[in-house]
């Protein structure tokens, strides 16, 4: 992997321009190291492997949804949730998308920054996940029909099942939203109350 | 040998514990009969095994997903269940059965079958309804009008619990109901615009088997909006909160669960059924159990199946099925996959409480000859829920902070709307035995075959452009509909396959859900539907139920069976 690394170390250029570019192709996930292997990503996953980044996902979740004047996704555990959830629900193709999508990750950061994502400053941080965002742009219709074929980019999963795992967990859903169990009456016509928080549950 | 068979000897015998099968339990033990419930599934205490209703959406490890595993062992049922209600739906890999053509067969193995997942929509048939067959040729006619049922209506409706609105309208009659549900903002928004849009069509409360006020000995909707993991409230209507209690505290009723019914036995001298013929689901077992009634209320599909698997001398293609319709005419209803749109407006108003309700545009087409419509005949009525956005569908930009913020507060207002419409009895669409292929206890599997007709499709195709004409009127964005309509079978509202009629040669039953070949058999599930309506059926097989069972109490009292 060493000789990987250096290979994508890139001088005189618009740095973020150049991450932008690794990380693009990562968020389709078929041009890293290992998607190539996995082109299309319909091979066999191997899967039981996201446990060892249990570290880097905490991390990665805690910057989409931070701790405010509510906890965050990291205190909601939602770390927890992804791996549980892209180990057991995913289908193959997600899963070598979103292995490939972390894997690559680190690479850059070591490559940019070097250090590994959770070690990188704030704004490092930052810095990749805005990266990945612009480019994961899930509405065009090319990304749509990429998710088809390929399975949905390793960013689009990721950030769809922390907003997921945040608000259906108990800190989600009673901190940051609103959640009633029993609610006993239904009032079909409210007046929205200033700053009234949304219902966590339909 | 003798104390054995005495032992296994009752008045009557119920096949199946579902929505029509927990009717005709209460109707004969509380008429006296002492009965016997045999239930294919497990069974399901109420409150007490409705294991996740009470589970917050934190405390699923998946959250509402079904994992590949259950995935695999699901690949039917899965449209159908998430996590929180899986284990009310069986695992197609236990029960198979063949799709000669793509047809969903959703199904609920235990003590209430699927009255415990039921969508709760109430509407009566109306004489629209009853000669449509007559009408326009398809299929044959009904045995009775609207006047024949309209007390079972009222009868059934009286103890279920339906909500509704008295709407005056003479294609869905009104009932006898509690409170409506009442409509949201953007709901009422969508009502009134219809109003001043449409002269043909109205936008009506849905009927709900959901209790709006308490009902003596069950409770009182929560507005949890988590039905179908069983309500520990007895919130709604099922047999397991309702029917099948009141069949216990009769005194008359046991209750056999695990039992798959093999055949109904006929006794040739007798010409009648003299029992029914089960297998020990766990042990596997055969046993016959006797009775001088039988009811069959198994779903249009399974009972099918057993009269076909019942064959004897006088029966070589099945009991009852001298007129060889048997299995055929199988109907569901036609689904499209449904329209939706957002809305700017009405930013200032929201809802508290999860209704478990929808709003009902009632059939509009071919009601008369103003209404007629040239590309099909017949009709459908369109379900609608209005809503906020929020995190699950509410379009969020970017990370962090400002991410948050946008997940914090309601989006915009937002409807679907998915019609359902009827399908024409036809001959084609069927079930049959596989000769070859048996499941685990050697029963032969259900083949299924059906496909949509030019009518049901032209129909499809309709209610989706009047849904997004409807959307648009009342000046909803972003309107727009899923091209692609679910498989057959989704509406889970399968009937037809042992239709009632007057005649004999084309029909399976009489006008008192009565097998015209064999007097003490009885089907009043699914199955008897002579054509299929638009409306959603459940409450139309319990007040025929009830109405069977009414007549066969008699006739056995005056030993006419």
């Amino acid at each position: 992997m060493g000789t990987l690394k250096k290979g994508r170390l890139i001088k005189n250029m618009d740095r973020r321009k150049a991450i932008g570019g690794i990380l693009a192709f990562t968020g389709v996930g078929v041009a890293s190291f290992a998607g190539f292997k996995f082109f299309y990503g319909n091979s066999k996953a191997k899967r039981g492997q996201l446990k060892n980044y249990e570290s880097l996902i905490s991390e990665l979740v805690a910057v989409i949804i931070p701790a405010t004047d509510t906890p965050g996704a990291k205190e909601a555990k939602v770390q927890v949730y992804v791996i549980d959830y892209m180990e057991s629900c995913s289908s193959n193709k997600e899963y070598n998308n979103f292995l490939n999508g972390l894997t690559d990750l680190q690479e850059t950061c070591l490559s940019e920054y070097d250090t590994n994502f959770e070690a990188c400053t704030m704004a490092q941080k930052i810095e990749a996940i805005e990266i990945l965002d612009i480019n994961s742009g899930d509405n065009d219709l090319l990304t749509k029909i990429d998710n088809k074929i390929r399975g949905r980019s390793f960013f689009v999963i990721l950030k769809s099942l922390t907003i997921e795992g945040y608000c259906s967990s108990e800190i989600g859903a009673t901190e940051l939203l609103a959640y009633v169990p029993v609610p006993v009456n239904y009032k079909a016509i409210t007046t929205l109350a200033p700053n009234q928080k949304a219902w966590a549950t339909r | 040998m003798k104390n054995q068979t005495e032992k296994n000897t009752f008045d009557a015998i119920v096949v199946g514990s579902g929505i029509s099968g927990g009717w005709a339990a209460k109707e004969l033990t509380e008429g006296g009969l002492k009965t016997l419930v045999l239930e294919r599934g497990r069974n399901v205490e109420h409150v007490t095994d409705y294991i996740t209703a009470l589970k917050d959406p934190w405390e699923f490890k998946h959250r509402t997903h079904l994992t590949k595993e259950e995935l695999k062992e699901r690949p039917v049922q899965s449209s159908h269940c998430d996590a929180g209600d899986k284990h009310f739906y069986v695992k197609d890999s236990e029960h198979p059965y063949v799709q000669e053509k793509p047809f969903k067969w959703i199904r609920g193995y235990q003590v209430g079958g699927r009255s415990l997942t039921w969508g709760r929509q109430s509407y009566r048939f109306s004489d629209l309804d009853f000669e449509a067959n007559k009408k326009d040729g398809h299929g044959v006619d009904w045995p009775i009008r609207y006047e024949d049922l309209k007390e079972w209506y009222d009868y059934v409706e009286a103890y279920v619990g339906i909500s509704g609105s008295l709407e005056a309208l003479p294609h869905l009659p009104d009932g006898v109901f509690l409170p409506a549900i009442p409509m949201n903002a953007i709901e009422q928004h969508l009502k009134e615009s219809v109003r001043e849009q449409y002269t043909d069509r109205v936008i009506i409360n849905g009927r709900f088997a959901n209790l709006t006020s308490y009902k003596e000995g069950r409770g009182q909707c929560m507005n949890r909006n988590l039905c179908s993991r069983g309500c520990p409230f007895s919130g709604y209507f099922s047999s397991n909160s309702s029917t099948l209690l009141d069949a216990y505290d009769s005194g008359n009723l046991t209750l056999r669960e695990n039992s798959i019914v093999k055949e109904v036995v006929y006794d040739e001298a007798t010409k009648k059924a003299v029992g029914v013929k089960i297998i020990d689901a766990i042990t596997k077992e055969e046993i016959t159990y006797y009775a001088k009634l039988i009811f069959l209320n198994a779903s249009a599909i399974a009972t099918a199946s057993i009269l076909l698997n019942s064959t004897s001398t006088s029966f070589p293609k099945g009991l009852g099925n001298s007129s060889l319709q048997v299995g055929h005419n199988l109907m569901d209803h036609v689904v499209n996959e449904g329209t939706y749109g957002t809305y700017d407006g009405l930013l200032d108003k929201y809802y508290e409480g999860r209704t478990p309700g929808l709003i009902y545009i009632p059939r509009f087409q071919n009601l008369d000859t103003k209404t007629e419509n040239t590309d099909f005949v017949r009709g459908y009525g369109i379900q609608g829920k209005g809503e906020r956005e929020n995190w699950e569908s509410k379009p969020v930009k970017g990370f962090g902070a400002a991410l948050k913020a946008q997940l914090e507060t309601p989006g915009k207002w937002k409807i679907s709307l998915g019609g359902r419409g009827e399908v024409l009895p036809n001959y084609e669409n069927k079930i049959s035995l596989d000769p070859k292929k048996k499941d685990q206890w050697g029963l032969p599997l259900v083949k299924v075959h059906f496909e949509y007709g030019a009518n049901d499709l032209a129909m499809m195709d309709h209610m989706t452009k009047a849904s997004e004409d409807i959307l648009v009127k009342a000046g909803f964005k972003s309107v727009g509909s899923y091209r692609n309509s679910p498989p057959p079978g989704s509406a889970v509202h399968e009937m037809g396959t042992a239709r009632m009629g007057d005649d004999p040669k084309t029909s399976v039953l009489n006008k008192n859900n009565q097998m015209h070949d064999v007097k003490n058999v009885f089907i009043t599930d699914g199955s008897c539907m002579t054509s299929s309506g638009c409306q959603n059926p459940s409450l139309t097989y319990m007040a025929l139920t009830a109405r069977a069972c009414k007549f066969a109490i008699q006739q056995f009292n005056s030993d006419q069976l």
